[in-house]
């Protein structure tokens, strides 16, 4: 009987749908989750999308029924960028004002928000740009309840062809002065990222030197899944995450999105390092 | 069922083309209806298409605008906005471009905060409120328009909420567009003039979207295929009337030429024919341009071109006939036909043209005994030279008439009473001149001539001309007279005395009136026994209690041509007589009866009539006057007729000058009554006595019966009886007595028996 009752405790989670969460980040600002609370042994995972998208995009829809199938409990939130409920992607024409720094306050929001909820062992999981603000959020909030970090498609914030200290430099300079005209830059896969020039600079700050050594000072355990046929991927990316010592798991032929068959490859990865982690007692 | 009367066929072609012409306007009316009908449908068709497709699409574009409302509502950069302000003006003109939310310079967005404020004043474009409206609803999306100077906007209002719940309000926001700009860029509208849509509404009017469509008015699009339709449809029809109404007109025209006129012409030469016409030109010349008209044509033509020979003929042997009709065909000259004609023709023009006509009678004197004694083949020869004689010395103008065997007439116009006479004495010379010794005729051929004259002022005694002529002829005849008399003062004397006699008012009376003729009856005796065989009836006047006797009213008779009428009358009251039954049974009957009478089929009929008493009575006739018989062979035939009934026939008078010995020998003669003055002078013992005796017994052995007449005495009875004479009258044996007498005598004889 209590094998009985502790089987259906057990399908609980399994069987409850997924839980949308609110969460006021700013004023006037609420941001919004899926969170599916899984199995209480198993580490949390905060799944977060990428550059401008939405926790309705694929890949991050096929992790989290993956994991949360696999049991465990995952929270899925879509960064707000300054728009309440947000949930549509933004195109990159979109007035966008929403900065790194609010980005990596939102996620640190979330934590709190799971480790509300119990969970005392968290990973991190993101795809693409929200792997980078995920690793933004690790160096810049350590938070000993994460446990571990996966990153799929990691990417720096890319800004073109032009050279980044003289736009940072720009940006700066804009921000000094308190210009807020918005400005039209390339930024990750836009090509006319339009900004403000403290949000465009935030952002550009992030090039693969200062990737690299967030990732390299992260405080948990990581796992960087990356696929070789990721046009998103900078020449030479691939070469300078394995420099790092960092476990990077590449997967052939898959692209940036991880799509098809890859998105097993990717799961079964994500699986591996999550139940390498050791649950907390609870 | 009355018949209707015949119509002309140029008016039943008339009614034709006006029915005609009617029912093709009624035709082309109807179809013009219809058409009207049909356009009318089709114009009710294309503004309900209009009205459906114009709502459809007024419908579309509020659906349309409150989608993009709702998609606005929907996209996070709008309530983007409602959060962080600081690049609304932006957003509002062009991220809501870029990204395809609204589309065109004319439609704008405009964001207000919760509280109402618009979020950045409009610049350019429409203006938009500055303040949410208080009255909108706040929760909901609604359509509104809003007439906002010139234009018509149509306005889009919907709440902006941060929450799937719908409980933040963030705000509302505007969608404005140019209601009608917007409707007609949808290029949608196939149905619909689209320069005619007007959407009335008064300045700064604010209306719900769903009143929309009360507010527009509008004009369906003129179908071209449907007014190219109607329009080939109209021209059709006027086309197909326009054809009918030439056709009518030219089918009247050559119906008119090629039928109407032709039969009229027929119709026309018809009635010419039937007038006694013969077109001549029209009908022969002319040919029909239809074959069976022109059959026709030609047959009439033929049928009437022989009609008219055989008239031409027809008239030819009619005056052929007329002609031969009018002309006696012994002697040449005119008949009693042409005679007819044209006495009544002078009668007709003496009205008119009063002019004195005299008239001639002529009758050849003894012709019974010249044709009986030479036969009748010089007879009629001695009429033809008669004839030509008196057609020499009439004049040239004036014809001959024959009336009947030798009597001969002719009118004399414009003569004189002595012209008149001097041409009756040249006839009668010239006659005298003739010489018919070459027929082998030695004896002396006369003429009579009786002149009538009617003077020009006294026309009205024309008709008595012909009368008074015959009594002058037998004034001329009479013995002593010079063969010419004209009816003058002494005729006319002697005339008018007759009438104006008692005598002749009685027997006028008598002849109309039964009964006045009372007969009386003299016994004729059969010898030797001197019994009673016979009765002559003899024939009185009773007139106011008196008899008048022959003696006095023949004369009258003779004088004016009686004896038929007067031997009628006797006929009857001898038929009542002997219908009577007052004569004995077995006694004959002896009825005088003229020579002139003889002939007249009325007498003849009468005698048939009278012969059913032969069995009782046998009846004998006594011929009186025969050498005044002119128609010997048509008074044998009679006689003839009558012996086969059983009449005997007698001839009177034998003896004197008008029973001549000749006619015993042509007359079917069964008695012959010796007159009286033979059987006085069988008295006398002389030669005269003894030829009579010699005669009387010569002619009892041939067989002829005998009677003698006016025995008066005892010796001339004796005389007689010793002749052998079978039959004798007279007073001797007894007078005249009337039938009651007789009747009375036979009774007491019988009561004495």
């Amino acid at each position: 009987m209590r094998t009985l009752i502790l089987l259906l405790f057990g399908l609980v989670p399994i069987l409850c749908r997924a839980e949308l969460v609110e969460l006021p980040v700013r004023p006037g600002v609420i941001a919004t989750a899926d969170y599916v609370a899984g199995d209480r042994a198993k580490p949390a995972v905060l799944l977060l999308h990428g550059f401008l998208q939405t926790r309705e995009f694929p890949t991050v829809v096929a992790l989290a029924r993956s994991l949360q199938d696999a049991g465990y409990p995952t929270l899925a939130p879509t960064l707000s960028l300054g728009i309440p409920r947000r949930k549509q992607s933004l195109p990159c024409e979109g007035i966008h004002r929403h900065t790194m720094e609010e980005d990596v306050d939102e996620i640190a929001h979330w934590v709190k928000w799971l480790k509300a909820r119990g969970n005392k062992t968290i990973v991190t999981f993101g795809h693409s740009f929200g792997s980078l603000q995920l690793l933004v959020y690790l160096q810049q909030v350590p938070e000993p309840a994460i446990k571990g970090y996966i990153a799929a498609s990691l990417i720096e914030a890319q800004t073109g062809k032009v050279a980044r200290a003289p736009l940072v430099a720009d940006l700066e300079s804009r921000v000094r002065s308190g210009q807020r005209a918005l400005v039209t830059h390339p930024l990750s896969f836009c090509g006319k990222y339009v900004s403000t020039p403290a949000g465009l600079l935030s952002y550009a700050r992030w090039d693969q030197p200062q990737t690299l050594a967030a990732l390299k000072k992260a405080p948990v355990k990581k796992l960087l899944i990356m696929g070789d046929a990721d046009p998103m991927l900078a020449p030479g990316w691939l070469k300078a995450l394995a420099h790092i010592e960092v476990p990077v798991t590449v997967v052939k032929g898959a692209n940036h999105f991880m799509d098809g068959m890859h998105e097993f490859d990717l799961v079964e990865q994500a699986i591996v390092f999550l139940d390498a982690l050791k649950a907390p007692p609870r | 069922m009355s018949r209707l009367p015949p119509l002309s066929i140029r008016y039943l072609a008339l009614a034709f083309i006006v029915g005609l012409l009617a029912l093709t306007g009624l035709v082309g009316t109807m179809a013009g209806y219809q058409t009207r009908s049909v356009a009318h449908s089709m114009a009710q068709r294309a503004q309900d298409v209009a009205r459906t497709e114009l709502t459809a699409a007024v419908e579309r574009l509020v659906g349309q605008m409150t989608a993009r409302a709702q998609a606005l509502a929907e996209w996070d950069e709008t309530r983007q906005q409602l959060v962080m302000s600081e690049y609304y003006t932006h957003w509002r003109d062009h991220r809501v471009y870029e990204n395809r939310m609204i589309n065109g310079p004319g439609n704008r967005v405009a964001l207000y905060a919760a509280d109402g404020r618009i979020l950045a004043p409009t610049a350019t474009g429409p203006a938009m409120p500055a303040v949410f409206p208080g009255g909108w609803p706040a929760d909901r999306i609604i359509a509104r328009l809003v007439r906002n100077g010139n234009a018509t906007m149509l306005d889009i209002a919907f709440p902006l909420f941060s929450d799937a719940h719908r409980h933040a309000l963030l705000g509302h926001g505007i969608l404005r567009v140019d209601f009608m700009a917007a409707l007609l860029e949808q290029n949608t509208l196939h149905f619909v003039d689209r320069n005619s849509i007007r959407l009335h509404m008064t300045a700064n009017e604010e209306i719900d979207a769903a009143d929309l469509l009360s507010r527009l008015t509008y004009a369906p699009l003129p179908n071209a295929d449907q007014e190219r339709f109607l329009s080939i449809l109209s021209r059709t029809l006027i086309a197909l009337l326009g054809v009918l109404g030439i056709a009518a007109v030219t089918g009247l025209v050559v119906y008119n030429r090629l039928l109407v006129r032709p039969l009229r012409r027929l119709s026309l030469d018809i009635d010419a024919m039937q007038q006694g016409g013969f077109p001549t030109e029209g009908m022969r010349t002319q040919p029909m341009q239809i074959v069976e008209l022109e059959n026709v044509r030609r047959s009439l033509y033929d049928y009437q071109l022989q009609l008219h020979k055989l008239h031409g003929s027809l008239e030819h042997q009619n005056r052929e006939f007329r002609s031969q009709a009018r002309q006696d065909a012994l002697t040449g000259c005119y008949n009693r036909r042409a005679y007819d004609e044209d006495w009544e023709t002078l009668r007709e023009e003496m009205k008119t043209a009063p002019q004195s006509v005299a008239f001639l009678l002529f009758d050849c004197d003894r012709f019974k005994a010249i044709n009986d004694t030479y036969g009748h083949a010089r007879g009629d020869r001695v009429l033809t030279l008669m004839a030509d004689a008196l057609v020499m010395a009439l004049r040239a103008k004036d014809r001959l008439y024959r009336f009947g065997g030798d009597e001969f007439a002719t009118f004399l116009v414009g003569a004189t009473p002595m012209q008149a006479r001097q041409i009756a004495q040249r006839c009668q010379n010239l006659l005298d001149a003739s010489v018919f010794t070459d027929l082998g005729i030695n004896e002396p051929v006369g003429i009579s001539i009786g002149i009538a004259y009617c003077p020009a002022n006294e026309v009205e005694q024309v008709d008595d001309l012909p009368k008074r002529a015959d009594i002058a002829m037998y004034a001329a005849k009479k013995p002593g007279n010079d063969r010419i008399a004209m009816y003058g003062e002494d005729i006319d004397a002697a005339s008018q005395t007759l009438v104006a006699s008692r005598e002749t008012s009685a027997l006028f009376q008598a002849l109309s009136t039964p009964g006045m003729i009372e007969m009386h009856y003299q016994p004729i005796h059969a010898l030797p026994e001197r019994q009673i065989e016979y009765y002559e009836a003899l024939a009185r006047i009773r007139y106011n209690d008196a008899l008048i006797m022959p003696g006095a009213f023949m004369p009258v008779i003779g004088s004016r041509r009686l004896e038929t009428p007067f031997d009628l009358a006797v006929l009857q009251q001898v038929d009542t007589d002997l219908a009577s039954g007052q004569l004995p049974r077995g006694c004959g009957v002896s009825v005088n009866l003229s020579a002139q009478s003889i002939c007249k089929p009325e007498v003849v009929s009468q005698l048939l009539e009278l012969s059913r008493h032969n069995d009782r009575h046998p009846l004998m006739l006594e011929i009186t006057e025969t050498s005044l018989i002119t128609q010997m062979s048509d008074v044998r035939t009679y006689l003839e007729l009558l012996r086969t009934v059983k009449y005997r026939i007698a001839m009177d008078d034998f003896g004197t000058g008008y029973s001549p010995l000749r006619y015993l020998v042509d007359l079917p003669v069964d008695v012959v009554k010796f007159d009286i003055s033979l059987v006085n002078k069988l008295g006398r013992d002389d030669r005269a006595g003894r030829i009579v005796a010699d005669f009387a017994s010569m002619m009892g052995n041939v067989g002829y019966s005998l009677v003698a007449e006016g025995v008066e005495t005892e010796a001339v009875l004796q005389k007689i009886e010793g002749l052998g004479i079978a039959h004798a009258q007279g007073y001797l044996l007894g007078r005249p007595t009337p039938l009651a007498a007789i009747a009375g005598g036979v009774a007491s004889t019988a009561r004495r028996a």
